[in-house]
């Protein structure tokens, strides 16, 4: 269902990332770290804006292939999504629940006593977790 | 006060704060001594401390009367369980002579969040609790003797912890054990 | 209510464990674990809130919404002189309602508030605002809490 799920913390640390494909696996990485600067703009830009304030910040851009997604925290944590953007059976609202489905195991990962805050998440629950939400049956 | 916030379940909030606030102690415990079984230790000592505290709340808002068996004994401190933390333990497993039983628990609110790094699998996380149920007992006058049995932290099932009946006290102000 | 009696407790014992903990007397540590648990807890509790568009909207949200959470009452009286300096007042601070007022016990009053300071210190560092938590107390129950933001 998506091609890449990536969490990147506050100061554009990768905290986590996770292909489903691996041969694509630099090109999507790539898309994510583009993807940051278009995050930074969106966080600026159109303040007071009473949409802007969402989490959820739409579809950051495309490509021919792919069709790559953000979420902001109120911690400024960034979650990308990249998906494959011949699928047009993926609807938004799909995109906003992978969105809502890993922010709240984002916060439960960090709730983990054990687990450092800004370190990358290694957590085998979530792994498992993020890699059901990925291929759509979470 | 805006609007947001508000929405959020405040019984779920308490939970998630206790719950946050004993891992940070727990974490900062395992700073403070080289041995998890110090900690094992500690964490038991807080929660026997802690319970000589409860049951006095417990008796005043109950008004249960003195308990004449263990098995009453159990149905008080499952019905403890469902006041302070929101849960309720089934009890399980007696022993023949009625003196000993389980308290199996489908979740805990302690570890909700927890993953035991794997150098920890000696680390009894929840210790508090069997501490918590020792303290309250001996406020009443039994002594027991309060175990972890299983502990879905260490991929058991369920949690289970043990309850022993050791002796009835003498009727005096037990000392403060520290 | 019957879950905050048990939140009470382990307070008591976490303050007994850092004060009585063998070498050191160290309020740092229970300030540090009430940061490590209030930067852990807003992450949670800021889910579903539209985000912060300025320092005064987090800053209102912390001394508001998050203290009435965690608190179980508003604030009585929140001020900020404009310059990243704000004063919460709390007349009757849950921490020290349960200890005698009277001066003698004031010595005791900042291993009541220091879990605090860590909390309010800790939410506040994870939505990105890096800040200076002291407490005051003048008279128990009493407490006007010092949120000096760190800009730079």
């Amino acid at each position: 269902m998506a091609f890449c799920i990536a969490v990147i913390g506050k100061d554009n640390a990768p905290l986590y990332l996770a292909t489903s494909d691996m041969e694509q696996e630099l090109q999507l990485q790539y898309h994510v770290h583009a993807a940051l600067d278009v995050v930074e703009e969106k966080c600026l830009l159109g303040k007071g804006a009473p949409e802007s304030k969402e989490l959820y910040l739409g579809l950051l851009y495309s490509t021919e292939n792919h069709k790559i997604y953000g979420f902001v925290t109120n911690s400024r944590v960034k979650f990308i999504v990249v998906i494959d953007s011949t699928n047009v059976a993926l609807r938004e609202n799909e995109v906003r629940a992978i969105f809502r489905n890993l922010q709240v195991l984002y916060t439960d990962a960090v709730c983990n006593p054990f687990y450092i805050p800004g370190e990358s998440l290694t957590s085998k629950k979530f792994d498992r977790s993020v890699q059901k939400l990925m291929n759509g049956n979470a | 006060m805006s609007r947001q916030a508000t929405r959020l379940d405040a019984k779920k909030v308490n939970s998630e704060f206790l719950t946050l606030t004993y891992g940070a102690l727990v974490t900062q415990m395992l700073r403070d001594f080289e041995n998890v079984e110090d900690v094992n230790k500690q964490l038991e000592r807080i929660g026997y401390n802690m319970g000589m505290r409860l049951i006095e709340d417990f008796l005043a808002r109950t008004s249960a009367p003195r308990c004449l068996e263990m098995r009453e004994t159990a149905d008080r401190i499952q019905q403890a369980f469902r006041i302070y933390l929101n849960i309720q333990p089934t009890i399980s497993n007696w022993s023949a002579a009625s003196d000993e039983f389980s308290l199996i628990f489908d979740s805990n609110p302690l570890t909700e969040f927890v993953e035991l790094p794997a150098d920890l699998t000696n680390l009894r996380y929840s210790a508090i609790l069997s501490g918590c149920i020792r303290g309250a007992l001996e406020m009443v006058q039994l002594e027991v003797q309060c175990w972890f049995v299983q502990d879905q932290l260490k991929g058991d099932n369920v949690t289970e912890l043990r309850v022993k009946f050791v002796r009835r006290l003498e009727e005096v102000i037990p000392a403060g054990e520290d | 209510m019957s879950e905050e009696i048990v939140f009470d407790c382990l307070h008591a014992e976490i303050v007994n464990y850092c004060l009585d903990n063998n070498k050191k007397h160290d309020l740092g540590i229970l300030e540090y674990i009430g940061f490590t648990t209030g930067y852990r807890l807003i992450e949670r509790l800021t889910r579903e809130v539209p985000r912060f568009k300025d320092e005064l909207e987090t800053m209102k949200f912390i001394c508001t919404d998050f203290w009435t959470l965690i608190y179980k009452k508003q604030v009585d009286n929140l001020r900020t002189n404009n310059n990243g300096m704000y004063v919460v007042q709390d007349k009757a601070f849950r921490f020290l309602t349960r200890i005698s007022p009277g001066t003698q016990q004031l010595e005791h009053a900042p291993k009541f508030v220091a879990f605090t300071c860590g909390l309010v210190r800790g939410a506040l560092s994870n939505l990105g605002i890096n800040s200076t938590v002291t407490a005051e107390v003048q008279s128990i129950p009493a407490c006007k809490f010092h949120i000096e933001v760190n800009r730079n």
